[in-house]
Formats: C-alpha cells, structure tokens, sequence
C-alpha cells in the first residue's frame, strides 16, 4: 500500500550537469539532431535562427593571457516549474492556445507541434533562448529522409519547438514496464539521448523527486547551482562546478552582491531548492 | 431616383479624376505591401528578419501602437456617449473610423504575424485563459465587431445608400442604441488595451518588461490602458489636423479640438506621473531583485540608451502633457499639433521598448545585446495598413458625412 | 418578377447567411487546419519493427563500439555500446552522425569514368565490369612495360586486414610504393624504436596515470582514439590531473588541470628543461636509469671516443632559466611542474600536436619520451609501452614473377626506408615534392588512393595540386564525393563503413588490444562494391602470380580465415579486448644495441639518429617566413567539432559549429584581443591572412586565451569538394593550404605545425 502510493508519486524528471566535466564536445547535441529528428540547413551559422533543442556554450573568465578560464554550458529547456512551482513556467502560462503545457505527472513541459500557430509569445517569455522556430520548411537531402526516427514527427514549418527530455523514451519506458508488469521504470530506463551519447558523462538525469536517483542528491551539492535563479522560473535542469566564476556567470548580480548572500535568499523565497 | 448623387448633400470635394490619381498612388503602395504580405504567407516568416531572439519584432510594435492610437475611438466614444460631451460629436465619426482602421489593420497583422495563419483560430478554440494574448485576441476582435457596428449607420448615411429604406431605418435604429455598443467598447477596450500591457509586464523571464501588480494584472495593464486614453485622442487630432491641411479645410471646430486636447493633457499628466512612479519602482526594486539595474538596461548597446528613457517621459510625455493643460498652450495651433505630435510618438516609443526593446536585453552575463533590422517584407507589410487608411479615410470622407460641421465652417458659395 | 439589385442584394445576403450558420466554412476551417498539419512536404517517417545491430564505427581511427538501431530496414540512430571497452556507449559528435554519410547527398552511387577536364565535375556512370578492366588493363600495361614501380598506392592505415591486402597487392604486382598517410605516432614510434630498440604500436596508458603531462596533445580534440581519451575526462580531478602545455587554451587545456603557455615550437625545450630540474634535484627513478638505461653519464665508444651523455648536456644547457627564455614559461613554473611530474605516482609525458595526425620533430619526440624514461614508466602501468596486437592467421607464401621482383628494387618514391630516412616507413608528406621536382615522366604513373583525401590533408595544397596534375592515371576508392576523387580519373566507391565488413585495430594509444569487426549494418544502398573485391578482381585481371596471390573469392573469406578462430566471436559481439602482461620492472631487457634504454642511440644506422643526443640535437621547431613580412604566426589548431581529417564534417557537426568559428562562408582566426588592438582591428572584422604559401580572406575572433603575436585556425574547413547539401563545401580556409611542410631531418617527416603570417585590412 505504501509502496503503491510511493510508486504513484509525480515524477519531476531534472538533469544535473557537472560543468567541469563538459569538454564542449558537441556529442550531446548531435545525438539531439539525431534522436529528435532536428532539421538542418545550407547555412547553420546563425545561431540565432538554426533549430538547436540544447546548445552548448562558450563562456571566458575575461582575463588575458594565460590566465583565461574557459568553461562550456550546455543549454537545452530548463523544465521551468514556474514562479510558485506550480507548473506555470514563464513559456506554459503565455501560449495562447495551450500548445504547450506541464505534464504534473512527469514535470516535463510538453509542445504540441500540431496545435501551435506559431505566435511566438512563449518564445519571448522563455529567458534561456530554449525555444527555437521553425522559419523554414524542413528538408532532407538526397536520401536522408531515410534516417527519421518514427518517435518523434518532424515540424512543420511556422511552428515552435524545443527539447522534450526525449519525452518518446519515457513513453517507450514506460511502456515496456507495463507490458512487463511492472509499475516503476528504473533510473536506467528512461536516459535522454544527450546524457547517454556524452562521453564523458557530463549529464546526470533521474527523477529529482525519488532519494535513490542520483540526481536527487546532486542537486543538493553545494556546488549546484541553476541559470538565471532570480527570475523565479524555477528551473529542472542543475549545474555542478567548482569554479566560482562560473557560478557567477549563471545569474545576475549586483556589483556589491556576494553569490552565497544572493543563492541563500533565492532558497529562502522558493522555499529551499527542491 | 438614379440623379441621387454619391457624395453627400452640400460639400465640397475634388473631381473624380483627381481623386482616382490620388487613390492610385495609394493603391500602388498598398499593392506592395499586399505583395509582400502574399510573400510571408506563402514562403512563410523566414521572409522577415525575426529570430529566435527577436520572436517578436516590428509587427507586434505596430500592433500595439496602431491599437493604443486607435484607442481614440473608445476615449472618445467613452466622452460623447458615457459622460455625455455633446460637443465631441464633432469629432467621434472620425474617432471611430480612425478606430476602425487601427483595429482593423492589427488584426491584419497578426495574421500575418503568426507562423501558422490558417490555424490562428486555434487561440480561440484551445484558448488559454492564463494568456495574455488570449485575453487580447478575443478583446480585440470583439471590439473590432463593436467598432464596425459603430461605423455601419455612418456608412449607411451615404445619400444613395440612405435612399434605401430599410438601410434607412436600419441605420437610424443603430443611431438609438449606438450608446449600448459604445459602452460595450469602451468596457472591451478598456482590457484589451490592458492585456496588451500585461502581454510583457507579465513576462517574468524578461526583467526589462516585467512588472509587478495586483492580482493577475501587472502595472502595466493599467498603464497601458491609461496612455492608450491619453495618447489615443491626441492621435485623432493629429490625423484630424492633417486631413484638414490635406482638404485645406477647417472641418472640426477648434473648441472641440481645445476640448479633447483638455481632456487629454489630464490624462497625459496623470499618466505620466503613474508612469514615473512605476518606472522609479521598477529601477529601485524589480529589477535589481533580479540581478539588474537601471543603467544594464541602457547601456553596452548602439540603440538603446538612457536618452530613450528621457525622451519617453519628458519630452514625449511631461512636456506635451504641461502644454495641453495650459490653456494658452491648448489654443496655440502649433503647440497644440505640437503636442498631440509628441504624445503620439511618446506612445510609440513606449510600445517600441516594451515589444522590441525587451527582446534585445541580454539575460546572460555572457550574452550580447541582440540588435535587429526589419527586412523590406515587414516594413512593406507595416506600411500596407498606412495605405490601407488612407484609402479608407479618403473614401468615408469624399462619401460619407463624417465632419458634422463642415457645412457650417465651410457654406457652399 | 423583374430582377433588381434589391433582390440580387437579397439574395447575397441570404446565401451569405445560410452558409455561415451550415458547417460548411467551419469543417472547411477545420480542414485547412488539418491540412497544415499534413503538409504532404513534411515527411511522416514509416514505422515498423525496432531491431539493433552491433557494429563498430570507422570515420576514424578510434573504433568505438556502436549499436544502430534499425526500423525495417532504415537505419535510424546510431548509439554508442555500452559495453564496448573503448567508449562504453559515448560517441564523438561524428560517430552520432553516421547516417548522414549513409544516406547523405555526397556519396559516389556508382563507379565514375572522368569526362571533361580534370576536377571538373562532369562524370559517365561506368558499370563495374569496364571499371575493374579498365584499372587492369592501365596495370598490366604498366607491369608489360616493366614500370610496376611507378604505381602508387595512398591509403589511410597499414593496419588491418584491407590495407594487408592491398600492400600484399603491390608487392606481388611489383610496386614498393604502398603509403599510408602520417600521424603523430610515427614519430613517437621512431622515438620509442631509436631508443628501446622495440618496433610497434605504442600504448600510453593513461586509465591508469595519475598526472599526464600532455605537450600539445589534443586530448579532448580527437587524439588517438577520442571516443576512449574523452571518456578518460570523466576522472580529471585530484586524482588524475592533466596538464596541457600549448599556445591556446584549446578545449582540452581548458579541462586541464592546469594549462601552461607555451610559444610554439619549443616543447622539446621545455620537456629537457624538466628534465633538468628532475636530475638536478635527483627527483629521477634511479633504479631505472642506473640499471636499465645508457647513454645517461658519459660513455665512450668502442673505438675510444668520449661522448657527453644526456645528463650533462641537459644539466649544462637546459637550465630553468634558459629554457624560460626560450619558452615564456616563467622559471618558477618550469621547477613547480617538474617536481609534481616527478613525484606523482604514475606520471606520463605524451606529445603529438592536436589530433595527432601531423607527427612532430623526432628531437621533441625523445625529449618528451625521455621524460618517461627518468620518471621510470616504461611498461609499467599507466606509462609508456609497445603493444602487440592479436596475430591474424598466415597467408600463402608469395610468389613473385621476374617484373615484380625488379620493380619491388626500385627506391620508393617517397624516400621512406631510403639511407636517408632508414626508420621511417612512409612518407607522403614527401610524395608531392618528389612528383614535381622528377624531370621528365613522373615517377608515378598511376595513383590509386582508398580511405585517404591528400588533397584536402596535406600541407600545401596548391604543391599536391600541382603533383596531382602530372600524374597520368590516378583511381579513387571513396565512397564520397571529396576533393581527391574529384581530382580521380576513375572512381570506384567502396560502401560505407555501415554497408560493409572490416575489422578495427586497437586505436592508436590504446594500452591493450581491441578487435572491433564493423558489419554491413544495412544491405548497400547503391551501386557501390567492397574496396577489397575490387583488388581481389583485379588480382584476377592480372592474372599470373598476382592472381595466385588472392585465391580467395571476395574480401568476406579472405577476412574471415584472416580472423581465423575470432571471426564468430566478433560477427556476434562486434568486438574482443585482449589484456597485455606487463613485464615485471628491472628484469626488462630493450632490444638496442646496449640491451638498455638508450638516451644516445648507439646502435642506430642512420648516422643523424645516431648523434641524435636528445639534447645535443635539440633545436627550435623550425617555422617558414621571415620576420619582417610576416610578423605574426598562424597555427591550426583542432577541434572535435570539425573533423580535420580525410572524412569531411557532416552537417549535424557542422551545424554544431560555433558562430565565433565560421560565420556564413567566412571563418574566424582567433587572435589575442591585444594583438588586435595593435593592428587596429575588433571582433568581426574582415581581414586578408597571408602566410609565405597562399592567402585568404577571414573573419577575427578576438580570443584571451591565445598567446598575442599568434593567430590560429581550425582545421577542417575550406572544402572544395563535396555536394552543396552536404553544407561544408566553400565555407572557410582549408588552413593546410596556408602552411608548408617541414621536413624532419631524422624521419623525412613533416614537423611542420606553423607558418609566419600576416593580417591586413580586407
Ligand atoms: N491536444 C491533444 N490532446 C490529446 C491528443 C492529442 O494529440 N493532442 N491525443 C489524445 C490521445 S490519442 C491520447 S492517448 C491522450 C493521451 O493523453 P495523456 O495520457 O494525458 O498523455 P500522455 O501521453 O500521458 O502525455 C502526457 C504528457 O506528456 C507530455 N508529452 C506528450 N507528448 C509530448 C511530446 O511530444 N513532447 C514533450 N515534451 N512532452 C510530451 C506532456 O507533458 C503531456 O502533458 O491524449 C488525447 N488528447
Ligand atoms: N512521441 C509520441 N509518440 C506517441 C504518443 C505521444 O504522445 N508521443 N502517443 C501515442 C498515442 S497514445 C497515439 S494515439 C499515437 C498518435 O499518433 P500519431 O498521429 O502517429 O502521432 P503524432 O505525432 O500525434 O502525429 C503524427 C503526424 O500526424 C499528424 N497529426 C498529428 N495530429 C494531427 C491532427 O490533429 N490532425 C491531423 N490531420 N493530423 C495530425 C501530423 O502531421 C503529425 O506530424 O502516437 C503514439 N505515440
Ligand atoms: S556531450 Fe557531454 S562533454 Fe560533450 S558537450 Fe555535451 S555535456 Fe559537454
Ligand atoms: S526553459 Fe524556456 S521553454 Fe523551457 S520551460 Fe523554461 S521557459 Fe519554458
Ligand atoms: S508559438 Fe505555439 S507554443 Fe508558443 S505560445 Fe504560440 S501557440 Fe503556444
Ligand atoms: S533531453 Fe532529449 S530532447 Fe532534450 S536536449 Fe537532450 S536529447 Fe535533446
Ligand atoms: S571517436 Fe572515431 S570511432 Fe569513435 S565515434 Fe567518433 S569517429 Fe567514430
């Protein structure tokens, strides 16, 4: 009986990512493109029109020769649970027509390709630049087309889109838990593409909710941190680094503010990191 | 029967050669916004300069603005019928198809605006009532039905059209109710406008736009509301006072004109202060709450600087704003267009940084500014509905009775 | 009734109002609504039944184990195996874009007879019959003319049963010219053999090393085997520390424990200048280098003569001060380092610049190496080994005719094996030069060239360029459309790595043995054939003692009894791992001359390798242009996310590719924000690059952490070749196009890895 209630529990699916293991391979990405059928074009430059559901940043600590520090963030959606964690992430409560939503069950942000008409109103409220558009009719040359995966369709064009936590595992998880009897999907079961292609093993995801998942004591390291915390979104995916400057550079703050001051009022208002 | 002339009884209007010369310029210009908006639609939003970044650009800037300018349609509606100045009878034709032009024209735009137009319904039927936006499209096309009920019985007062009875009578029917409808849109525009504010004050992903408020609503809802009100009838002025310059007639008279410039400078003053206070509140506290301060917003950037923020609140808005309360200012020709003239733009620049402004500030410590150019499709498909009101205003004024006291200031010789 | 527009006016009104309240515009509506959903333009992928297939990826060197998930019979995704003892499920981003060279836009879909001018792009489809005889008809005629020697063959590896087959071709056909392209570990070979006499593959066990001193190695930027050494990051921390010492902070001296600058080119001074501090402090693994090493104090010859042996020439002039100077790394940087190399417990120092595809100067190679011998690490866990690799099963005996037995007299072309360069077995880096500078007929008549893109990976591109145009005949093997087939007379593409059978080598590096064997993961999708029938049936063409030579009927028997017992094994699990023995410390014996390490090789038969007293012989790394013309210095650099190699980057990796690196067709050179500032220039701005070889038009990105006065650029842009959809062709410099080779006066290898440079205002 208590195990059954422990079972039916709502997931809150996170990530933790160990930035001082991340060498800005790219790895993730790709197996993003791969795995989510991501459409590519002649020209990729422009990051800021080119269909990326996680992209992997450069950051400097700005000083000169030698003493420069460089430092990778891999970016994908933050699984945002909103200003009272309750699910209204900044992009969920604006769309119009509730093409994108909180799943209470999982704590994934769902988009539905078919139902959004591309206003964009969700991608100006998302601060992490997660959301990408599709300007373009997706192509594939020659005989690529070959190569889609059937879990996940393709985008048309005029329409919204970001990363899922690879949503078609879960699903497939847990579908094969069912047909086997079972009630739980174990942590191994359900791994995004990225946290399985990265080779060096950068990516950490479980259930945040469930002590036994690694993520869960992660997040709790006095290391962790998460991007942009003083705009209350709440965010699903952590950060781990050792290095100070780069915790500094996940937020904003005041000249005369110091990070612990800062994070320890952040955990205050949301009512310790969850 | 068939003798009855299109153009009504005892005014005075160009030939017809002359005004169908005029009306092609127009129309070519229109035809090249048409043009580019068949472009948008077919080969899709890739045509613009939008990106990621920029999800919402000029368009929704013109949208906003053409909205809070045609925001003189309800004031004023709300003045004639509401509080019962008869004297803006004068002028309430003209506020009401500058209205409908602006309404119109947004919802245009937005169709153009959306990736997937032919699902653009979908914002009704999946609706989603934590939306701004949904609260603005059903606001909007509601108000839009309004205005156009508002600006059927002019249409039918036409001298041919009137002939026909039952337009007659229907026409003279709506004239009864005309208040009923005028209250409805004063109601719906009274939160559309709003919702239009809270689209970015609600934002809070975007320190830029983001404002605190009571219940669901961020200050902005209501400072929207208020400079659509104050800015809305200074619009109407202004595109009075142009037609006038355009007809070289006076067709409105000037205490009418006094009146509403009045009406408007209180409302410009007391907007501006709430404005002031909001903005002093957000500096201080909002956004150094999240990690900001004021001059992060105004700085590091080609565009956007402090002077933005000035020009805004003093000169677009303490100034103009001074000028209309004062009497002496108010009855000087030049500073009253003057004025009406700065209050106009005061409100475009505040619709400007609110759409374009927010989405240029970095969230990162590590971001640039993102900087934007709009392509020739959307500045094409922005000046389509300047054409388009031309048009429509050249056509109700050479057709439609829609100066009350033009026979008057102007007797036939 | 007369009609009147009161009635026609009625009539409007009332269709009007009938059809908005029937459901015909709301379905309508609907419709449309769906149809946008449907887009017939927008594919809608087939379902069906899921199956995986083992298999082992080859787009480079480092055989990582990959699982490819299959819906009927699409290959869908490809994922690392998890429990493949090299990668353990991580893939490099090009191994997770696998399908893309499968199904992608440049593959060759049939052999290609060249029409038009050469590079031209204007090809017949050819059958495979008039192919293969056309190739033999050009072979034989050569061997008639008793010119078999004057065939060339360029592939990508020597290792391996395909390259086997193919060299076995050449020497019974008759030619010595079988080359493979270079890597960093030629020249860390050589230095293993002139000092421990041991030839073979060499292992650096960096699982087991607790702080890798790494000279410029890429580690995290595709050296060795990436899928492997990316994965070794996972432990950096207290208790494996990396320390990276090269100019720019690339990505793997960002992971690094800690980076140290260093100007280019002086790494073997650095590495002797540790050395210093090591003797001088006695921080050194004495019973090693007093038992098992010579050449350490001074000896004399056989014949009496003095020499001054590595620990005096090192303590006499590579002092921390004057290797300061040399370095710009300053003094107390160089002690602090040597003493933490020192007292680790399993330190190891390994070099090769970058990927590692471009060997260095054998002087810096043995300074490095003889590091590892003073820290004592030579076989012993977490150091410096030669690996043996499974034994495949003996093939026939050779025999070979009269005209192959005369052309296999002939000198190779490229000098390798020469007096000249007596260790070195290749040298194709000196092919060009040897083509061009021949007076008269060319030295090769005909080039074949499998797995192997010279006229992209070679330095100087307009000099191959050049040797490419007077070759008569020249064949690719590529399964895509790249810069050297366009160059080819004839193409006959191999399948892909996914459509075909071929066993995998340990990687480069690797400490002990895996045998990966990649399968045809789909049936070949296109007129393609397996490189290894094709010699086979060229065998065949021949006939004689060549035909004799492959008495097998495709490459798929020849490989399996080549495999022997391993062939079931490996079709089923895709891959085997073999565990070396270490050998037990101080009992070891080197196979040299002294039986010892040797610090001086005395036994060597090249006279330079001989006075190669590794310190004696230490110069700068030699960099082309002078001063006054070129006052900067332009270095490639590498970077996982472009492959910089023969296989081209496909678009998911390109479209990884930050915009601070390529910006529409323009690539970036990374210059020092204060050198930039000397130059007058900011970030983003246009510039022309001019080096003593070529020029060309780039963009700045203005960088901390690279050293000023540098400038560097990444390899593997500036592709000619390749189809438009493939995204990469005209995007960038080719940088091997702005620097020339340097010839290493031990190996004959290039040494080169910079070039003096230029910006101005474009
Ligand atoms: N709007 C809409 N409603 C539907 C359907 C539909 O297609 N559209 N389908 C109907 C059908 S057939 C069924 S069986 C039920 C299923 O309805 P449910 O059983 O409620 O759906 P689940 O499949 O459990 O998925 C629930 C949650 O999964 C997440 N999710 C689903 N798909 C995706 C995705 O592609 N990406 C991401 N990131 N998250 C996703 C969302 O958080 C969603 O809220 O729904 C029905 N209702
Ligand atoms: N990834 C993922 N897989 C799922 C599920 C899921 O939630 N996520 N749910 C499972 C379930 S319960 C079901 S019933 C199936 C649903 O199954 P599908 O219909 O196969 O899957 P969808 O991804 O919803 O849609 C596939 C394509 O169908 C079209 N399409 C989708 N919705 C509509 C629509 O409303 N009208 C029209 N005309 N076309 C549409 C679009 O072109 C879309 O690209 O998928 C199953 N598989
Ligand atoms: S795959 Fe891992 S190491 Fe590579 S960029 Fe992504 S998170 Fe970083
Ligand atoms: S990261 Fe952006 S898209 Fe993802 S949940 Fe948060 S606001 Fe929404
Ligand atoms: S773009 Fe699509 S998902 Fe985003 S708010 Fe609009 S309808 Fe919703
Ligand atoms: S979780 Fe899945 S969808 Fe999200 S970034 Fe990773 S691979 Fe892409
Ligand atoms: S490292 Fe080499 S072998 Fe491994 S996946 Fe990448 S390309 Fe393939």
């Amino acid at each position: 009986m208590k195990e059954d209630t422990l079972n039916k529990r709502p997931k809150r699916f996170g990530m933790v990512i160990d930035l001082d293991r991340c060498t800005g391979c790219g790895a993730c990405m790709v197996a993003c493109y791969a795995e989510n059928n991501i459409p590519f074009k002649a020209d990729e430059s422009n990051k800021l029109d080119s269909i990326n559901w996680m992209r992997v940043f450069k950051i400097t600590n700005g000083k000169p020769y030698p003493h420069t520090e460089v430092c990778y963030i891999p970016m994908m959606c933050m699984q945002c649970e909103g200003r009272e964690g309750d699910g209204h992430a900044p992009c969920v409560s604006v769309c119009p027509a509730v093409a994108t939503d909180y799943d209470h069950e999982t704590g994934v942000i769902s988009q539905i390709y078919t139902r959004c008409f591309g206003c964009r109103y969700c991608m100006a409220a998302c601060p992490y630049h997660a959301r990408k558009f599709n300007w373009w009719d997706p192509a594939w040359p020659a005989d690529m087309e070959n190569y889609l995966s059937p879990n996940v369709s393709p985008r048309m064009r005029g329409v919204v889109e970001k990363c899922s936590f690879c949503y078609h595992r879960y699903q497939l998880a847990r579908d094969r838990a069912y047909y086997e009897g079972r009630d739980e999907i174990a942590e191994k079961e359900y791994q995004p593409a990225c946290v399985e292609a990265c080779p060096t093993r950068a990516i950490t995801f479980g259930d945040l909710n469930n002590p036994g998942h690694a993520v869960h004591r992660l997040k709790n390291s006095p290391n962790a941190f998460r991007l942009l915390e003083k705009l209350h979104t709440t965010p699903k995916v952590y950060y781990l680094t050792r290095r100070t400057w780069v915790r500094r550079a996940g937020d904003n703050y005041l000249a005369d503010e110091h990070l612990n001051t800062a994070r320890k009022r952040i955990i205050r208002q949301q009512g310790a990191v969850k | 029967m068939s003798k009855t002339s299109w153009i009504p009884e005892g005014v005075k209007r160009c030939s017809g050669r002359r005004f169908a010369l005029g009306m092609a310029a127009v129309t070519a210009v229109l035809a090249w916004g048409v043009y580019a908006m068949f472009l948008v639609w077919y080969k899709g939003l890739n045509q613009t300069n939008m990106n990621d970044a920029y999800g919402f650009a000029l368009w929704i800037w013109a949208d906003l603005a053409v909205i809070a300018l045609g925001g003189g349609a309800f004031f004023t509606g709300f003045l004639t019928y509401i509080l019962g100045q008869e004297k803006l009878k004068g002028i309430i034709n003209y506020a009401v198809i500058i209205g409908f032009i602006c309404y119109s024209s947004a919802l245009l735009i937005l169709a153009i605006d959306i990736g997937q137009p032919l699902r653009g319904w979908f914002i009704f039927w999946h609706a989603n009532v934590h939306s701004m936006l949904t609260e603005v499209a059903f606001c909007l096309s509601c108000y839009f039905a309004v205005l156009t009920i508002e600006f059927i019985p002019l249409i039918l007062e036409n001298p041919r059209l009137d002939r026909v009875p039952f337009l007659h009578h229907l026409s003279h029917n709506m004239h009864g109710i005309m208040a009923v409808f005028a209250a409805t849109g004063v109601f719906l525009s009274f939160f559309h406008q709003g919702s239009l504010g809270g689209v970015t004050g609600v934002l809070f992903g975007r320190p830029f736009g983001y404002r605190e408020g009571i219940f669901i609503w961020p200050w902005t809802f209501f400072l929207f509301t208020w400079s659509a009100a104050a800015c809305g009838p200074c619009f109407t002025l202004l595109i009075t006072w142009i037609t006038e310059k355009i007809t070289r007639k006076t067709l409105v008279k000037p205490d009418v004109k006094q009146l509403l410039a009045k009406i408007s400078g209180w409302m410009l003053i007391t907007y501006i202060i709430a404005k002031i206070a909001d903005t002093i509140y957000w500096a201080l506290v909002t956004a150094p709450s999240m990690g900001f301060t004021l001059m992060d917003f105004y700085s590091n950037n080609p565009v956007y600087g402090i002077w933005i923020l000035i020009a805004e609140i003093v000169v677009c808005g303490v100034v103009p704003g001074l000028i209309l309360i004062t009497r002496t200012g108010r009855e000087n020709a030049f500073l009253l267009m003057l004025s009406a003239f700065l209050a106009v733009m005061g409100c475009c620049i505040n619709r400007w940084v609110m759409v374009l402004q927010v989405m240029a500030v970095p969230l990162f410590s590590f971001n640039e500014w993102y900087m934007y150019t709009p392509s020739w499709q959307e500045v094409a498909t922005t000046i389509l509905p300047v054409a388009y009101g031309v048009i429509v205003i050249s056509l109700a004024y050479r057709y439609l009775p829609v100066f009350p006291q033009e026979r008057e200031l102007n007797p036939a010789d | 009734m007369k009609i009147n527009r009161r009635h026609f006016l009625s009539l409007g009104v009332g269709v009007g109002a009938g059809l908005t309240l029937s459901p015909v515009p709301w379905k309508l509506m609907d419709d449309v609504a769906i149809w946008t959903q449907n887009w017939p333009w927008t594919p809608v992928p087939e379902d069906g039944r899921v199956s995986y297939v083992r298999s082992v990826c080859t787009l480079c060197p480092g055989g990582c184990g990959i699982r490819v998930r299959k819906v009927n019979d699409r290959a869908i995704r490809i994922e690392g195996e998890k429990e493949h003892p090299i990668n353990r499920g991580g893939l490099c981003p090009m191994g997770l874009s696998g399908l893309q060279f499968l199904y992608g836009p440049s593959r060759v879909k049939s052999p290609l007879k060249r029409l038009g001018k050469r590079g031209e792009g204007k090809w017949r489809k050819i059958t495979w019959k008039e192919a293969v005889s056309e190739v033999g008809k050009k072979l034989s005629d050569l061997r008639e003319n008793h010119q078999p020697h004057t065939v060339a063959c360029i592939a990508g590896s020597d290792r391996g049963s395909l390259p086997s087959l193919i060299s076995r071709f050449m020497t019974v056909y008759g030619s010595p010219n079988f080359i493979r392209s270079a890597t960093a570990f030629d020249a860390l070979e050589q230095a293993v053999y002139l000092t421990q006499g041991e030839q073979g593959r060499i292992g650096v066990d960096l699982e087991n090393a607790d702080f890798v001193l790494s000279f410029g190695c890429g580690l995290v930027d595709g050296w060795g085997s990436p899928g492997w050494v990316c994965r070794l990051f996972r432990r950096v921390g207290p208790k494996m520390r990396i320390v990276q010492v090269e100019p720019r902070l690339s990505d793997t001296a960002a992971q690094a424990t800690h980076w140290i600058g260093i100007r280019p080119g002086t790494e073997g001074a650095l590495a002797l200048g540790l050395a210093h501090v090591m003797i001088a402090e006695n921080l050194y693994q004495r019973d090693f280098v007093e038992n098992l090493c010579f050449g350490f104090e001074d000896w004399t010859d056989a014949s009496g003569n003095p020499h001054e042996g590595f620990k005096k020439t090192v303590l006499d002039r590579f002092s921390p001060q004057a290797v300061a100077r040399v370095t710009g790394i300053p003094k107390g940087r160089i002690i602090a380092l040597a003493r933490a190399f020192a007292r680790a417990q399993r330190p190891i120092a390994i070099c090769g610049r970058g990927k590692g595809s471009l060997p260095g100067g054998i002087d810096e190679s043995l300074a490095v190496h003889a590091l590892n011998a003073l820290a004592g690490n030579i076989h012993q866990p977490g150091g410096v080994s030669v690996v043996s690799d499974p034994e495949y099963a003996k093939w026939p005996e050779l025999n070979i005719d009269q005209i192959a037995a005369e052309g296999m007299q002939h000198p190779r072309i490229d000098g390798a094996g020469s007096e000249r360069f007596p260790h070195t077995r290749y040298l194709l880096n000196r092919l060009p030069q040897m083509i061009n500078s021949a007076s008269g007929e060319p030295p090769v008549q005909a080039l074949l060239v499998a797995d192997a893109n010279p006229l992209y990976t070679l330095s100087d591109t307009a000099a191959v360029q050049k040797a490419f145009d007077r070759i008569p005949f020249i064949v690719s093997f590529s399964s895509y459309m790249d810069e050297t087939a366009m160059q080819a007379d004839l193409i006959l593409p191999n399948h892909t790595y996914l459509e075909r059978y071929q066993d995998v080598l340990s990687p480069k590096g690797m400490p002990y043995s895996v045998i990966g064997l990649a399968k045809p993961v789909v049936k070949p999708l296109y007129d393609t054939r397996h490189t290894g029938d094709v010699f086979i049936q060229l065998a065949k063409v021949l006939g004689g003692f060549v035909e004799q030579a492959f008495p097998w009927d495709s490459y798929k028997s020849f490989l399996k009894e080549a495999l022997n017992d391993n062939w079931d094994t490996l079709n089923i699990k895709s891959f085997m791992e073999v565990r070396n023995e270490a050998p037990e410390p101080l009992n070891y014996t080197f196979q040299t001359a002294s039986g010892k390490f040797e610090f001086c090789p005395v036994a060597s038969n090249n006279q330079k390798a001989k006075d190669l007293h590794a310190a004696s012989l230490y110069s700068l790394a030699p960099i082309e242009g002078d001063k006054q013309s070129y006052p900067l210095v332009l270095i490639p650099y590498d970077a996982i996310r472009l492959a910089g190699g023969d296989i081209a980057n496909p678009p998911f990796v390109t479209k990884t590719v930050e915009d601070t690196v390529l910006k529409h067709d323009l690539a970036f050179v990374e210059i020092n924000p204060e050198t930039a500032r000397g130059l007058g220039m900011a970030e983003g701005d246009e510039a022309m690059l001019t080096t003593p070889r070529g020029n060309a038009r780039v963009r700045l990105h203005l960088f901390e952490g690279i050293m000023p006065g540098l400038l560097a650029l990444p390899r593997g842009l500036g592709h000619t070749a390749y189809t438009p959809e493939w995204c990469l062709a005209n995007k960038g410099v080719n940088v091997n196009a702005l620097i020339g080779p340097i010839e290493d006066p031990v190996s004959g290898l290039d040494r080169g890895w910079g070039i003096r440079a230029r910006l101005s205002r474009a």
